[in-house]
């Protein structure tokens, strides 16, 4: 492996579940996918496109969503109940994508069958629920990815090189957020399947945008400054969508890290304006992932031709300010930075994602820390949660820490 | 309508002017250069603004003469 690989995996060890690729190639995974509504169906359509991946099996409890992927991978069995999915011996390993608050006792009891588990973010639906899902992956030492596919994604695996190269200077705060303008609902055929379908707006099932949006960006934080934050605080409301949900339309939080730098996190779905984003501010440059930009803090001046221009124009026809100095707002420059792979950003990474966990299930081998990523990404944004609902500053609970980057945890060496 | 002759002697001229505001225009240019501490290859670079300067100090030129020889003819 050569230099360039060398810096690749220092940045993203994960993609070392690519080494064996070449070897693998007349191998099969055996996929059980429990819960493929639209998130489900969404990674059954890129394991279609995969040689080396078959979906051998559907659970579900809702029969539109059976037969929706029944439509992607026909001769699936179909169970309706996730046990007996579990007893099925030709399935090596389980894709959950059911509601926040299933994905514990399906992953625990997908371990306790010696399947290989692939989990949608957030883990679980408390850190306790999480830290248990890591602590079976260890004992059983079966694979265990969560839905993080920004560490697939090679805009964001680029970044993170730059970012470990120092290419934009000390990272002095991270911003990011997700802004939508939508009700977050999805059409329910009859009343009684409001809680089903729509399980994302109540507290019983999930943990709203904290645990559904906030989970992907907050990990990038922690990846970019390869720190675990050490404490949040956070506020939340129901500010627009008074319809009868029960988590919170607008949440913002404050994640301290020990050097003081800050990731701050904010969420509205009433206001789509800025989309989603996490701008990493460094003393040299900023960048802009999403958008798959960078942008550097000093930037060519123009000609001096054209500034002399612009500055006789300014001379002769800007307004002269009266009483006193004059002022001028600190509205930001134009630039209109570099793309960060020299092209429009394409694809999200998970499919890149997926296409390592087949491998890791071939294989049987975990890559290294794409679970303590995962782990840590489900934690911070349910600490956030937990900091959002207490009013309080809550610090990183040491019981559940692991030993990984800043945290230390002796009970578990 | 009848035919215009322009003479030699006033292409000449005309190219000699054109000429004259090329070389204020590159002046101008070095000058900003110096001024806003940026690349002398600008000289080259800015070559195309450099040349929309000369073509406008020259419409300036010949606004300026043409308003002198006007005033001239309204005099005799």
């Amino acid at each position: 492996m050569g230099a360039a690989g060398g810096t690749l995996l220092l940045a993203s060890p994960w993609l070392s579940a690519f080494a064996d690729a070449e070897h693998t190639r007349r191998s099969k995974a055996r996929i059980g996918v429990v819960g493929p509504g639209s998130r489900g169906r969404f990674h059954m359509s890129f394991l279609k496109n995969n040689p080396k991946a078959d979906v051998v099996a559907v659970c579900d409890v809702y029969r539109p969503s059976i037969d929706e992927a029944l439509k992607i991978y026909p001769k699936a069995r179909v169970y309706t109940d996730y046990r007996k999915l579990l007893e099925d011996k030709e399935v090596d390993a389980v894709l959950i994508a059911t509601p926040l608050n299933v994905h514990f006792p399906v992953a625990m009891a997908a371990f306790e069958a010696g399947k290989h588990v692939f989990c949608e973010k957030t883990l679980g639906i408390t850190i306790e629920e999480c830290y248990k899902m890591y602590r079976k992956h260890i004992d059983t030492g079966l694979v265990f990815f969560s839905g993080q596919q920004r560490l697939f994604d090679p805009r964001y695996i680029k970044v993170m090189e730059l970012i470990y190269a120092g290419t934009f200077g000390d990272i002095e705060g991270i911003r990011a957020y997700w802004f939508r303008n939508g009700d977050w609902r999805r059409p329910v055929p009859s009343p009684e399947l409001e809680r089903l379908i729509n399980w994302r707006l109540y507290k019983e099932y999930s943990k709203g945008l904290m645990t559904e949006l906030a989970c992907h960006q907050i990990q990038v934080g922690s990846w970019a400054l390869r720190q675990i934050p050490d404490k949040v605080m956070g506020h939340g409301a129901i500010t627009h969508w008074k319809d009868g949900r029960e988590v919170d339309d607008n949440v913002s939080c404050i994640y301290v890290f020990d050097n003081g730098v800050k990731l701050t996190y904010e969420s509205i779905i009433s206001n789509k304006f800025y989309g989603l984003e996490e701008q990493i501010l460094g003393h040299l440059g900023t960048v802009e992932p999403e958008k798959g930009k960078y942008y550097f803090e000093t930037i060519e001046p123009a000609p001096g031709f054209l500034q002399m221009v612009n500055d006789i124009e300014h001379k002769l026809f800007d307004a002269i300010p009266f009483a006193g100095t004059s002022w001028a707002p600190e509205t930001a420059n134009e630039n209109h930075g570099e793309f960060i792979l020299g092209k429009r950003p394409e694809g999200d990474g998970t499919s890149q994602m997926l296409d390592a966990f087949v491998e890791a299930v071939i294989t049987g081998k975990q890559p290294p820390k794409i679970a303590e990523e995962g782990y840590y990404a489900s934690a911070l944004c349910l600490l956030g949660y937990d900091a959002i609902e207490q009013e309080r500053i809550l610090t990183f609970p040491d019981e559940y820490k692991l030993n990984y980057l800043n945290h230390h945890n002796p009970a578990t060496l | 309508m009848k035919d215009s002759i322009i003479t030699a002697q006033r292409k000449r001229t005309e190219l000699i002017t054109l000429l004259v505001c090329f070389l204020i225009a590159n002046v101008v240019n070095l000058c900003a250069i110096i001024a806003y501490g940026t690349r002398l290859v600008e000289l080259v670079t800015q070559i195309g603004y450099v040349a929309l300067f000369s073509i406008a100090l020259y419409l300036c030129w010949s606004v300026l003469r043409l308003i002198y020889y006007g005033i001239r003819k309204v005099v005799k």
